[in-house]
């Protein structure tokens, strides 16, 4: 997930520019861009969560958030319960434990897309908490804390239905890390009927009898 | 670890080889060459000149991993092998990219499809660009001694049913299927090539030429960025570079300084433009970063009445050219036809959706087959291809813009590979698109398909080939190498990979850079053994 951002190529600049803003019909990256720095300075917890206790969240408190802030993992935790209806656990504490380790391997994710990549998804971070774009773009009323599943049902469903390019790209950014992270953990393997490595070779491979 | 793995056992026997996050201070080195990249150009190149007795330093940004990592598991070898932890794409987010950052670069997770360059593009670029060295005939012996040196040769395994659809598919409708060489020795045939290669039966750079380049004394610095290449005058005096810390992304603070006579770079059709737009190298026309190629992909998924457990088995077996060069070289695009592996992360990343709709289609995976069409962009002046500038942090970035003469290729594509499932007897088809249902007939898929808008975003497209940026030519004016990847400015300076293409390759390049690489390495070599 990438928005258009400044060129370093002076040649370039003018033309791309222009053709970005006209692409994205919401003047792109130079939007997002204040939207960061608004969230910033109106104190919206951008900085990574680093651990969560136990206490006042429902992480498991041995996980060091790297990328994540808390208004991010509990962007997360309202969003995982539509974005994996019928594949999450029934049982609260089983269902807890699955959307838990998925925003963890999320941030996972995250910190090995690197530099680039990581800006772009805070500024989508922080266009989701800071309530005026939350609002405004997202459509979405309350704090996501307060945000029911049907909601952020509602909400996913018009970010792939717009026909603003720029918010089908969130809703693929959004979606994409999420499915990867919770449809690619071996303990959902079973979800897509994967069965895993074949046995066999599990049992044949040195590195998997590591001395 | 096994002392059977080429890698464990050159690292215990002695190989030069630094990982910079153990870096604690600035250093300076310096050898006749210093080769920027260890893919499918940089390994190459290495191996040849080591061979020739010059000293050889190797730059790989990304870490070396081998057997011992390559536990077939997807999410940390998509975060670990792969360009911004397989989160890169082109500047407006519409397009995936898929792309190795490992020692082996590439062809240590691609899929291991081998094709020469098609004589219609050397043709192409003999007759229309001023490459007239490269015709087929000149290129043959090139080919030859590179599908020798990485054991090329057709997968004479029957096909997994995956691919096997769209051989049935192609010989129902009356359309050509090949079988796809592959770079393989001893494969087990498990299906996990684009995780790293469990079994080292791969014959990428990891097992061939980077050993290779070891073996006779050449040094490798792994986990360290080119950054910078300076001129004295009118030649480079040196690559700056910057050490990553142990996760392989942050940089340590740890700066190398490397020295050579002469400077090879291959860091591919991204990093390659990026490092010299970034070097502010000579560019008196403009030419860096310009006509970049990907062969946009686009995909449709069919529900199959078996299983056909995609996940398995070699994962490209079976290709189709009968839409390759219909129209020609340069008419209406042509596109190759494949088949993707589809393991669980990979397809819940690939095939956009949420809630119980995105449960329900993961949930068919074992029947689920993938048809992909990658287009073969560059050849008509409606398809100039995109740029690589850098953004503000000084790394690079493709913007890639479709052009209405590609929507029309991507929709007729769509449309091909429909069909092809319908005829091998998919119950239902589905084109990876936002605004995709599944189809359960051809009839009612073709009007679908044909409705279908063609935009950035609903149109999910991906590539894992980058070309161009960094093109050959004969007349500098529209080029930045000489057919011999030989920098038209700047005397001490070759580039050895797929950004040396003036067009697409309309085919899996990686043959097609070992053998540019292995017949410009030869020449280098002679050169600087010479002087």
């Amino acid at each position: 997930m990438t928005t258009p951002s400044p060129k370093y190529c002076p040649e370039d600049r003018p033309e791309l520019s222009r053709r970005s803003f006209l692409k994205t019909g919401l003047g792109g990256a130079m939007f997002l861009s204040t939207v960061s720095m608004t969230a910033g300075l109106t104190g919206c917890a951008t900085a990574p969560a680093g651990r969560v206790s136990a206490v006042d969240s429902r992480m498991d408190a041995s996980y060091q958030f790297e990328f994540l802030s808390r208004d991010d993992i509990a962007l997360f935790e309202a969003l995982l319960p539509a974005m994996f209806a019928g594949a999450l656990p029934e049982e609260p504490n089983q269902r807890q434990h699955a959307i838990a380790g998925t925003i963890e391997r999320i941030d996972q994710g995250i910190v090995m897309f690197g530099p680039a990549n990581q800006k772009e998804l805070r500024k989508l971070f922080d266009l989701l908490n800071f309530a005026p774009t939350r609002i405004t773009l997202a459509r979405v009323w309350s704090d996501w804390p307060s945000v029911s599943t049907e909601s952020a049902e509602a909400f996913l469903n018009r970010w792939r239905d717009s026909r603003i390019g720029l918010l089908n790209n969130g809703y693929i950014a959004l979606t994409k890390i999420s499915n990867v992270a919770f449809y690619g953990h071996d303990a959902h393997w079973h979800l897509s009927g994967y069965p895993g490595p074949p046995a066999w070779a599990v049992d044949a491979l040195p590195q998997f009898h590591n001395a | 670890m096994s002392m059977n793995d080429p890698i464990a056992r050159g690292l215990a026997s002695g190989w030069n080889v630094t990982d910079a996050s153990k870096l604690t201070t600035d250093q300076t080195v310096e050898a006749d060459v210093v080769v920027i990249g260890t893919g499918a150009g940089g390994g190459t190149t290495a191996e040849i000149l080591a061979r020739q007795g010059l000293s050889v330093i190797l730059v790989e940004e990304g870490r070396l991993y081998y057997q011992k990592d390559f536990k077939m598991d997807e999410l940390t070898s998509y975060a670990s092998l792969y360009q911004e932890g397989m989160s890169r794409v082109t500047a407006d987010g519409a397009i995936a990219i898929l792309q190795g950052r490992c020692v082996g670069g590439s062809t240590t997770v691609n899929w291991t499809s081998s094709f020469r360059t098609p004589d219609e593009t050397l043709n192409y670029w003999s007759q229309n660009l001023g490459l007239s060295d490269l015709a087929p005939d000149t290129m043959a012996p090139w080919f030859q001694g590179r599908e020798e040196r990485h054991t090329m040769a057709p997968w004479v395994t029957p096909p997994n049913l995956n691919n096997d659809i769209l051989k049935q598919g192609c010989e129902k409708l009356g359309y050509s299927w090949q079988v796809i060489p592959r770079n393989v020795k001893g494969c087990w045939n498990l299906g996990y090539c684009g995780v790293g290669c469990p079994t080292n039966a791969k014959q990428g750079a990891l097992m061939t030429t980077i050993p290779g380049a070891l073996d006779n004394n050449a040094q490798l610095f792994h986990g360290l960025r080119a950054d910078r290449l300076v001129m004295n005058q009118d030649r480079i005096d040196h690559l700056q570079a910057s050490a990553m810390g142990p996760n392989g992304v942050t940089p340590s603070g740890v700066t190398v300084t490397l020295k050579a006579r002469h400077f090879v770079v291959a860091a591919s059709a991204i990093g390659s433009p990026g490092l010299l737009l970034r070097s502010e190298l000579p560019d008196p026309y403009k030419r860096v970063g310009k006509r970049s190629f990907i062969h946009p992909v686009n995909a449709t998924v069919a529900r199959m009445p078996a299983k056909v457990d995609p996940f398995y088995g070699a994962p490209q077996s079976i290709y189709s050219d009968e839409f390759n060069f219909k129209h020609g070289v340069d008419g209406p695009v042509g596109y190759k036809l494949e088949v993707p592996p589809l393991h669980p992360a990979m397809a819940a990343g690939v095939v956009p959706g949420h809630g119980q709709e995105q449960r329900d289609n993961l949930g068919q995976l074992p029947w689920m087959q993938s048809v992909i069409a990658l287009l073969r962009d560059g050849f008509h002046e409606d398809s100039p291809g995109g740029t690589v500038s850098l953004r503000d942090d000084g790394s690079p970035v493709l913007d890639y813009p479709i052009t209405d003469y590609l929507w029309q290729g991507i929709r007729q594509a769509y449309l091909d590979m429909a069909e092809i499932q319908f005829a091998a007897g998919a119950e239902a088809v589905q084109a990876v698109h936002l605004d995709s249902g599944w189809y359960t007939s051809w009839t009612q898929a073709k009007d679908a398909i044909n409705q279908l808008p063609m935009k950035p975003h609903r149109a999910r497209l991906f590539t894992a080939h980058q070309m161009g940026g960094c093109g050959m030519g004969a007349d500098p004016k529209n080029s930045v190498v000489n057919g011999f990847g030989e920098h038209h400015q700047v005397a001490n300076l070759s580039i050895h990979d797929a950004s040396i293409f003036p067009t697409s390759i309309g085919a899996n390049p990686q043959l097609s850079v070992y053998a540019l690489a292995a017949r410009n390495s030869n020449r280098l070599a002679q050169k600087l053994s010479g002087a």
